[in-house]
C-alpha cells in the first residue's frame, strides 16, 4: 500500500471513521497471517492472534505517531499478541496443519511425481526444523526471509537494538542448521 | 561504526549483514577479500545462503486461506458505537416514560405499586447484565469469535 494512502487512511481512522480501517486490515492481513502462522504453528491460533492484533491496533491508533511507518508498528503488536497467547494458552507450534502450509506454487516447474515427492519431503523437513528451534528464532527468520524486512525494521518490531539483529539472525540460522542436522538433513 | 583492519577476521554478525545485503560498499569489499582468502568462510557463507533460499522457498501462504478476519474485527470496532446509541435511546425513553407516569392522573397507590414492579424488574435486569459483564471481563477468549 502506498505510504500517502496509508497515512490518509490512518488519519481517517484516528478521527473515528472506522470504515477506513478495512483497507488497512485487508492490506496487512496476508503478511500478518504469515507471521502469526510462523509463530503459532496452526491456522486457528494464527487467525485468533491476527484478529486480536488488528483490534488492539485499532484501539491504540489514537496514540500512533504518523511519522512512523505503520507496518513495523502493526507487526510489533502482532508479535506481542502471539507471544502473549503462546504464554497464556500454552499453545504450541506444531506441524499438524502441515498440509495447509506447504507451498502450492513451487518455483521449480518439474511436476513429475518423484520431484513433487522430493520437494514435499524437503519442505516437511524444513518445517520440522523450524518447529524445533523455538518461537524467538522462528519469528526473526520469518521477518527477514519471508517478509523481507530490513534490519532497522526488524529491530523496531522485535524491540531490540539494530546492532543485535545480525547476531539474533546468526543464532537463529545456526539453530535451524543444527536442528536439520539432527533430522539427518544434508546441512553440514 | 567501528573501522576494522582490512585483514581482520570476519565476524558472524558481519557475515549475516553481508548475506542480507546490509553492508556498505567498503565493508562488502572487505568481506569479498576475506572470502577470496578463506575456503572455510566460503563454505559457511554458501551454507547460510542455501538455508536462506530454502526458507524463502517455503512460502508461508496457506493453501486453504480461510475467510478474512475483517468481519470479526469490524464487529469489535463498530460495536461500541451501537451500544452507545442503544443505551442513549433507552435512557431517553425511560426518562420520558417515568415523567409521563409520574405526572399522570392515576392514584398514588397505583403509582407506588407500578413503580415498585418497574424498579424491581430493572434491578434484576441490571444485576444479570453486571454478572455477564464480570464474566466477559475475565474471559481470556473474549475477543475471539468463532
Amino acid at each position: 500500500m502506498q505510504r500517502q494512502l496509508e497515512l490518509e487512511l490512518i488519519r481517517k481512522c484516528k478521527s473515528g471513521q472506522s470504515r477506513f480501517y478495512e483497507p488497512l486490515v485487508r492490506a496487512y492481513e496476508p503478511a500478518g497471517l504469515r507471521l502469526a502462522l510462523a509463530m503459532m504453528g496452526n491456522m486457528d491460533d494464527a487467525q485468533d492472534a491476527l484478529q486480536m492484533a488488528f483490534i488492539k491496533t485499532y484501539d491504540t491508533l489514537p496514540r500512533f505517531d504518523l511519522r512512523r511507518p505503520f507496518g513495523p508498528w502493526f507487526f510489533q503488536i502482532l508479535r506481542n499478541q502471539c507471544r502473549d497467547m503462546l504464554r497464556s494458552r500454552k499453545a504450541k507450534f506444531n506441524v499438524e496443519a502441515l498440509g495447509e502450509r506447504v507451498d502450492q506454487h513451487p518455483a521449480d516447474s518439474d511436476r513429475s511425481p518423484e520431484r513433487v515427492r522430493q520437494r514435499s519431503a524437503a519442505k516437511e523437513l524444513l518445517w520440522r526444523g523450524l518447529e524445533r528451534i523455538g518461537a524467538e528464532h522462528r519469528e526473526i527468520l520469518v521477518l527477514k526471509e519471508l517478509e523481507g524486512f530490513r534490519y532497522a525494521e526488524i529491530a523496531q518490531i522485535l524491540e531490540i537494538p539494530e546492532g543485535t539483529v545480525a547476531s539474533r539472525l546468526y543464532h537463529a540460522r545456526n539453530a535451524l542448521r543444527e536442528a536439520l542436522v539432527r533430522l539427518d538433513a544434508e546441512y553440514p | 561504526m567501528e573501522t576494522r583492519q582490512p585483514d581482520s577476521p570476519i565476524t558472524s554478525d558481519e557475515l549475516m549483514r553481508y548475506l542480507d545485503g546490509e553492508m556498505g560498499p567498503e565493508e562488502s569489499s572487505r568481506v569479498d577479500s576475506a572470502l577470496e582468502r578463506s575456503t572455510e568462510l566460503q563454505r559457511e557463507l554458501a551454507l547460510f545462503r542455501s538455508l536462506k533460499t530454502d526458507i524463502q522457498g517455503l512460502h508461508f501462504h496457506p493453501a486453504t486461506y480461510r475467510v478474512s478476519v475483517w468481519d470479526r474485527v469490524n464487529d469489535h470496532v463498530n460495536r461500541p458505537i451501537g451500544w452507545v446509541l442503544i443505551v442513549a435511546g433507552l435512557v431517553i425513553w425511560m426518562t420520558y416514560g417515568a415523567y409521563v407516569f409520574a405526572t399522570s392522573a392515576i392514584s398514588p397507590w397505583e403509582k407506588l405499586a407500578t413503580g415498585a414492579i418497574a424498579i424491581g424488574i430493572l434491578m434484576l435486569f441490571a444485576s444479570v447484565i453486571w454478572e455477564r459483564y464480570r464474566e466477559w471481563e475475565t474471559d481470556p477468549y473474549k475477543d475471539v469469535y468463532r
